[in-house]
């Protein structure tokens, strides 16, 4: 099955939760393992969060958009701002256990099999996560 | 994300519902657990069973959460915590701090 799906997003954190809602729907018609499933759900949220919040800056009058393109068994989803982006090369995970923000995009490289972070050509900063997702069976009960 | 609360053998338990993900989630919990510290409630247990997602922010009102009542000579623990939200536990490596169980009796008792 191959198939591809866009979503715009009023800069509103009520609606994080849509694309991994869209991804579960999508799911439930392949054979894939659950756990894999809301592994990359848990990292489209977090690339949603960022987009809304560091991106754009929760600015009423931005969007965030997110594409979902599916190549069973592999997914790629794009989620694109209207921010000035950040150097992901830069980019170090904090030791401090008990910090109370920064694990996005710790979550999302644990989550994915490649995570980039880069400028689309319409000027719009992106980042692309794309996971090959596990066949039912394979480490849960699916 | 809404907060239900009600008292067991001088315990708080808060059962948590929708999404956990900062923002007016963090505000709501934030009172909520400063309202119970100031009834000398300082002993949590956050039932995580109708919470579909958390993502990092989500974490964060828990960290806040639990260091706030740590410092107030209390405790916060988890309750019927998903297979999805204990693997972002897990990856985040904060399953080595938050206490979490399955059953509503033992977590309660272990307070005792």
């Amino acid at each position: 099955m191959s198939s591809r799906i866009s979503i715009q997003l009023p800069n509103r954190m009520e609606f994080l939760g849509v694309p991994d809602a869209v991804l579960m729907e999508i799911g439930g018609e392949l054979d894939c393992a659950r756990r894999s499933l809301e592994e990359l759900g848990t990292a489209v949220i977090e690339a949603c969060t960022n987009a809304m919040e560091h991106g754009n800056h929760l600015a009423d009058s931005t969007s965030i958009e997110v594409i979902i393109e599916l190549d069973d068994p592999r997914v790629t989803i794009t989620v694109l701002d209207e921010g000035p982006g950040f150097d992901f090369a830069a980019w170090q995970p904090s030791e401090e256990l008990m910090r109370q923000r920064g694990r996005g995009i710790l979550i999302m490289r644990e989550f994915t099999d490649d995570l980039t972070f880069s400028r689309h050509e319409d000027g719009r900063f992106l980042v692309r996560l794309v996971k090959t997702l596990a066949p039912a069976g394979d480490d849960d009960d699916s | 994300m809404k907060i239900k609360e009600r008292k067991r053998d001088g315990v708080a338990i808060l059962e948590m519902s929708g999404q956990l993900m900062g923002g007016p989630d963090a505000e709501a919990f934030d009172e909520t657990l400063k309202t119970l510290i100031h009834e000398g409630c300082r002993n949590v247990i956050v039932n995580m069973e109708k919470v579909r997602w958390v993502n990092s922010t989500g974490l964060g009102i828990l960290i806040s959460g639990y260091t706030t009542l740590k410092k107030s000579g209390g405790e916060l623990k988890l309750l019927k915590v998903s297979d999805r939200i204990e693997n972002i536990f897990i990856v985040s490596k904060l399953f080595t701090v938050f206490e979490s169980y399955q059953d509503e009796d033992e977590a309660v008792r272990s307070f005792a």
